[in-house]
């Protein structure tokens, strides 16, 4: 039974588990809106991470370098589609 | 089909290995879809409001939370699902496949019944630019984790008719790909979404 529950998978739940709470703070604590923003984006981009790694074995074939650009390439495309429409459309008129 | 030994049974052959390749960037076009929803949605959700609700008004943390936590722990069973393919136990396998669209099942119905409370608070499709990206986004998403439904269904009718081979297990591999990265995608959402709205 023992085998079937990998202790490095069984520490990325918990893990897991741990950031969505901590993200919960800025539900259930008064806080700026920066200091709460802040603590969304990075709780956020580290579950992606352990995703990525504990759960989607990123790291493990030989085509991981492929597969790192692919996926960095797809978040910095993301990244600059959000961050620039919201340049351009919302933060330029204030 | 030459087999490498050394290498999980996923990978053992030229072709899975581009299959997984393969699948690896079509989830990088899917970031790209789901970067568009998100950039439409934070376009709209101060300015495109109108006289509708706002995000504020509607949502609830009672069924977020459980929908985050339902796909977290699918993400977590479908893990073990890999693993135990790794480790030869076919029959764990299937279970923890069968445990993990239970869990995806669980999670649609708890956003059906969202969905409906947003119907009833006068949040549809058409009252607003803000309802209409709002209700797009989780719907797009949602179509997602109802498609990898019937998916791992087939597959699990597959592994039971031919039993785990190179193919099989390249397919159990890439659906469980796919499942992490609706989990991810969810992430987002209930961070940049729901929490951001309710902050």
């Amino acid at each position: 039974m023992r085998e079937l529950f990998p202790m490095k998978q069984v520490n990325g739940y918990i893990f897991s588990l741990l950031l969505t709470v901590i993200a919960l703070s800025v539900y259930f604590f008064d806080m700026s809106y920066a200091m709460g923003l802040t603590i969304l984006v990075v709780t956020a981009f580290i579950q992606a991470g352990v995703q990525l790694v504990v759960f989607m074995h990123a790291g493990e074939s030989k085509d991981k370098n492929a597969i790192y650009v692919n996926t960095i390439y797809g978040v910095v495309i993301a990244v600059l589609t959000v961050l620039g429409s919201l340049l351009a459309m919302i933060w330029g008129y204030y | 089909m030459k087999q490498d030994s050394n290498l999980p049974l996923e990978y053992s052959t030229e072709t899975n290995e581009m299959n997984i390749l393969g699948f690896w960037i079509f989830l990088g076009a899917e970031i790209m879809l789901f970067a568009t929803l998100f950039t439409t949605y934070f376009v709209y959700v101060d300015r495109g409001v109108g006289s509708g609700p706002a995000g504020s008004e509607i949502f609830e943390i009672t069924p977020v939370l459980i929908e985050t936590i339902l796909l977290l722990t699918s993400s977590f069973t479908i893990g073990l699902a890999v693993h135990a393919m790794r480790i030869n136990r076919v029959k764990a396998m299937i279970g923890f496949m069968i445990v993990t669209l239970l869990l995806g099942a669980a999670f649609i119905s708890v956003e059906v019944y969202e969905f409906i409370h947003y119907y009833h608070v006068g949040a549809t499709l058409q009252t607003s630019g803000f309802t209409a990206i709002l209700l797009t986004t989780l719907g797009t998403h949602g179509a997602h984790v109802t498609l990898g439904l019937f998916w791992g269904i087939m597959i699990i009718i597959q592994i039971c008719r031919n039993g785990l081979n190179a193919r099989t297990a390249n397919k159990s591999f890439i659906f469980s790909l796919y499942w992490h990265f609706l989990d991810v995608m969810w992430i987002f959402i209930f961070s940049f979404i729901y929490l951001k709205g309710m902050m």
